[in-house]
């Protein structure tokens, strides 16, 4: 199934956004030629920290030129201290910092999309300022 | 631009690529979402009504055996036409195609 995803993803002319496996060593070359980016959701706590420091190299060697991470869960300057240490030492790119975000949690007990349940939080805001970073480096 | 989002469970991957693609779509530009998550919750968070969505069903491949007696799948179906019969619409315009499982109940 994965290359097929992978021949998928390569004849899409769409922007193309494919939500990954968490479990590294289920990413193949199949799945994964034809991405341009891989943005590696990270939380401020080691074991996420280290999930992203496993699938940089991986992503690597399966030809993903464009890795960064996207923190999430931000609650304090430590919070953001602590990615940017482990991503600099990682030499990992990180694209933004997302806060801890009440609505998050309450969409999802409402079983809503963040973006229904509210546009305005500062999640979504965010996440608007990442799809035109991203859009401006593809454009360029 | 095809952008791949992966991440320990629990991080937030699921609700990042939801909204990602809903902001992208909302400026204008053809979006195509997979759930390549073996737990597919991205229907969920892009904000679909999720009872009775149909995976994508087996007959999309076939067995076929090569010249060196190896059996492999092969798709039978374009890439283009499985989005097409199988791509789910969620909000925004946005196009889901369940990438995680194939049906095995049969030909849909």
């Amino acid at each position: 199934m994965r290359s097929i995803i992978g021949e998928i993803v390569n004849e899409s002319t769409d922007l193309t956004l494919m939500d990954m496996e968490a479990s590294i060593e289920h990413m193949s070359r199949g799945t994964v030629r034809h991405i341009d980016k891989l943005l590696v959701v990270v939380e401020p706590y080691y074991r996420a920290l280290e999930t992203a420091g496993r699938i940089v190299p991986l992503a690597q060697e399966l030809g993903i030129n464009e890795i960064y991470a996207i923190a999430n869960k931000i609650r304090s300057a430590d919070d953001e201290q602590a990615v940017q240490s482990y991503c600099s030492n990682h030499h990992l790119n990180v694209i933004a910092m997302l806060p801890f975000d009440e609505n998050v949690l309450a969409a999802d007990r409402a079983g809503q999309a963040i973006l229904d349940y509210n546009r305005t939080s500062p999640v979504v805001a965010k996440l608007t300022a990442v799809a035109d970073l991203l859009q401006r480096q593809a454009a360029a | 631009m095809k952008i791949a989002i992966s991440g320990k469970g629990g991080a937030g991957k699921t609700t990042i690529s939801a909204t990602l693609a809903r902001l992208f779509a909302r400026q204008g530009v053809p979006v195509l979402a997979i759930d390549g998550d073996p737990n597919p919750n991205l229907s969920r968070a892009l904000g679909m009504d999720t009872d009775n969505l149909a995976a994508i069903p087996r007959s999309i491949v076939e067995r076929r055996t090569d010249e060196s007696g190896a059996v492999k799948l092969a798709l039978n179906t374009s890439p283009a036409d499985i989005i097409r019969q199988y791509g789910l619409q969620a909000p925004d315009g946005v196009t889901l195609l369940l990438g995680s499982r194939v049906d095995h109940a049969g030909a849909g």
